[in-house]
């Protein structure tokens, strides 16, 4: 057994195209599933019962199970459905990205909607009672009180919550999607050359995960200028 | 129900995830206290490899770390074995073992901080206090520190916990026969593939629900000091 | 050493003490005898603190000598522990053990180091707690309790080791005024029981009252040791004088 270099030579750039695909997944979940997480956090913090449970029954599905079980259920699953199958979206939900894309949203929706109602009760009462006391109405005080201070409050969690499915986009490679995992499980099962192979991807994933450490960091100066430290 | 056939295997399935869970566990939480051990020691060189442990580990995917322990411990294991005798084929760590070290490392890194945190959290003059009475360093630590450390590390912990139950459905990736796996058959017997992995994410739902209130009860116990504070 | 009643309980000789560059303590002397009440006092940053944390080494002195007891303070384990059991030392912000009840918090040391069944412990805390008078808040949590009663669990907790010398630095500065003359209350009854103390405080009416030395600190330094008769109407030393019309003055 040696450590084959000329092989991570020649397997980093076709992971890199692995990488593009990684970033794509990173980037639509992340852009869906903060919107879906927005519409959970005011469902669930909204004055509507009967919205607070649908909310609170979904948040409890997708952080309770395994991500890589959500997505077989959406893959292979839903193929089970006669109604699924004749449906308009089933061009999307047989395409494996699509598939991918839909379980992650659902799963960083569900988590980023317990961060920011966690943040949305981080914020101070006391700059509540002074909002009411100025007179501003209770969604002048969500939008210009709660909302900034909880912006800012739920960056670190959040941030925690991009890296945490940046690594997760790795399951994708489970249902044949070629991102950066994918193709180092391709080029592994043909070499079998784990060391390599699996470093060189390692490495590739911590990459992202500085670069996106710096985002976060940047995002925190950006939004806590007022915050003391 | 077609489901009812199948229940035994999910049962064994779920005997093998909780087999998984509390090896992984036990070595999760060496590895968290060895982690913030040396952290927060005065050691260069033991500050720097927790250092190093943490970042790896809390920044490549779960997946990829259970295939280079699975995968490359047995290219290992095999070209060691050949030395020995040139017939071997193939020689692994048992998936269980590889799967079960592979979690441990990723939670024993995020649990590295959460115990670094809770040690740090504790107010130093109840430690100066304990010392100035005579108790001993260790036993301060063990009667001082870790009933102070505990509260403060649990709901970090407890999030852990979570996760590594979680995990333990990566380990069907490399052929263990624990709950996907098991869903997995029983699609490709059935052709009921929403059924069958309902099934198990219903059972990963009662193992992390039934984590989720063990651990509430734990703190509650933990806080009751805090009741009725002034 | 032979320790006979004329030699002091607490010596200490030309002590330094630094932090990193910065002397806290400079060629200190100080001598006080059984039964002895000495109140130490002085500017913020002065290193009263530091002192007496370093009677009971929870700092370790960088230069001259500190005997306890007839017994050198050094880097020998055995002598630290050995002399924190003779010392018993109650701190400004109590420090009290918030995951034990008050009677945790009292049996946990002599069932540590003294090694006493739980019931025996518990008979001891419980009549430390009612010299302090709370033997009704033995079961509730610290949190529970005021600052007055955290205070005289803290200083039960001390006693409960029997220990022949109290230290207290500043322990009425974090109480609110109307908890102050609850915690010196007991203090002063520990002093008329004949208990070695050596206490940094800014309160001057127990200063007067019990102390037989005052000592005026500033800058690292001893600068004035008197019995409290002397040291008030008669300062010597300009800062003292100076420290004095400051916090007498409100
Ligand atoms: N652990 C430490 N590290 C560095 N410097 C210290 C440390 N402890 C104390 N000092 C410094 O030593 C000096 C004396 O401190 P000390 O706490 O003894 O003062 P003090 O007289 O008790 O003051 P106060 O009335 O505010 O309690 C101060 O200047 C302080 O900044
Ligand atoms: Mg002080």
């Amino acid at each position: 057994m040696s450590f084959d270099i000329a092989l991570i030579i020649e397997s980093v750039p076709k992971m890199l195209v692995g990488v593009g695909i990684t970033l794509q997944l990173l980037f639509l979940s992340t852009l869906f599933g903060t919107l879906l997480a927005i519409v959970t956090l005011l469902m669930r913090i909204g004055p509507f019962r009967w919205l607070r449970w649908p909310a609170i029954a979904y948040i409890y599905f997708f952080r309770g199970t395994p991500m890589l079980v959500q997505i077989f259920v959406i893959y292979y699953g839903l193929a089970q459905f006669e109604f699924v199958r004749d449906s308009f979206l089933w061009p999307a939900l047989r395409v494996p990205f699509w598939c991918a894309i839909i379980a992650f949203s659902l799963n960083v929706g569900a988590y980023t909607a317990e961060i920011l109602r966690g943040a949305v009760q981080g914020v101070e009462k006391g700059l509540l009672e002074a909002g009411s006391a100025l007179g501003l109405t209770a969604r002048q005080r969500f939008i210009h009180i709660t909302t900034p201070i909880a912006v800012r409050l739920s960056l670190p969690a959040y941030g925690n919550e991009i890296i945490s499915l940046m690594k997760s986009t790795a399951l994708a490679s489970t249902i044949t999607i070629f991102d950066t995992m994918g193709v180092a499980r391709t080029i592994m099962a043909q070499t079998f050359k784990p060391y390599e192979v699996f470093i060189s991807a390692a490495i590739i994933y911590l990459v992202i995960v500085w670069f996106i450490q710096m985002g976060i960091a940047l995002a925190e100066r950006r939004f806590g200028r007022y915050m003391k430290r | 129900m077609i489901v009812v056939g199948w229940l035994d295997e999910f049962m064994w399935g779920s005997l093998v995830v909780l087999q998984i869970f509390f090896l992984a566990l036990i070595m999760a939480v060496t590895w968290g206290l060895l982690g913030a051990a040396a952290k927060l020691s005065s050691n260069r060189a033991a500050k720097l490899t927790a250092t190093v442990f943490t970042t790896i580990f809390r920044g490549t995917p779960e997946l990829l770390v259970l295939l280079i322990i699975y995968f490359g411990s047995a290219i290992t294991l095999t070209s060691i074995a050949q030395f020995f005798d040139p017939e071997v084929k193939f020689v692994d760590i048992p998936p269980l073992w590889a799967g079960s070290f592979a979690v441990s490392l990723i939670i024993g890194a995020y649990a590295t901080e959460t115990f670094r945190g809770a040690f740090q959290g504790v107010d130093p003059g109840t430690v100066e206090a304990a010392r100035s009475l005579g108790i001993s360093s260790t036993k301060t630590f063990f009667y001082v520190r870790l009933p102070q450390m505990w509260r403060l590390a649990l709901p970090g912990f407890g999030n852990h916990m979570l996760s590594l139950v979680k995990d333990t459905a990566l380990v069907s990736v490399i052929g263990l026969e624990e709950i996907l796996f098991t869903a997995d058959i029983a699609t490709s017997v059935t052709i009921q593939p929403f059924t069958m992995y309902m099934v198990a994410a219903l059972i990963y739902l009662g193992f992390t629900t039934v984590i989720m209130y063990g651990v509430r009860l734990m703190e509650k116990r933990a806080n009751r000091h805090l009741e009725g504070g002034r | 050493m032979a320790q006979t009643e004329q030699d002091p309980i607490i010596r200490l000789k030309n002590v330094d003490k630094f932090f990193g560059d910065f002397q806290a303590l400079k060629k200190v002397n100080l001598e006080v005898f059984k039964g002895q009440k000495v109140v130490v006092c002085g500017p913020s940053g002065s290193g009263k603190s530091t002192m007496i944390r370093c009677i009971n080494r929870l700092e370790s002195h960088d230069g001259g000598r500190i005997l306890v007891n007839g017994i050198e303070l050094n880097d020998s384990l055995r002598n630290i522990d050995a002399v924190r059991s003779e010392v018993g030392m109650v701190f400004q912000q109590f420090n009290l053990f918030p995951h034990l009840t008050a009677v945790g918090n009292l049996m946990l040391a002599p069932r540590l180091v003294r090694k006493k069944s739980k019931a025996e412990a518990r008979e001891i805390a419980m009549r430390y707690l009612e010299r302090v008078h709370i033997p009704e808040q033995a079961d509730k949590y610290p949190v529970q309790l005021s600052g007055g009663q955290q205070q005289r669990v803290a200083i039960a907790r001390a006693l409960c080791m029997n220990p022949e010398i109290m230290l207290f630095d500043e322990p009425t500065s974090a109480l609110d005024p109307e908890m102050i003359h609850e915690v010196l209350d007991v203090m002063v009854e520990l002093a008329n029981e004949g208990m070695t103390m050596i206490c940094v405080t800014h309160e001057m009416g127990f200063a007067r009252s019990v102390a037989d030395l005052t000592v005026f600190m500033d800058a690292g330094e001893i600068v004035e040791a008197k019995p409290p008769q002397e040291f008030f109407e008669n300062p010597e030393h300009e800062r003292t004088r100076l420290f004095l019309s400051q916090i007498l003055s409100h």
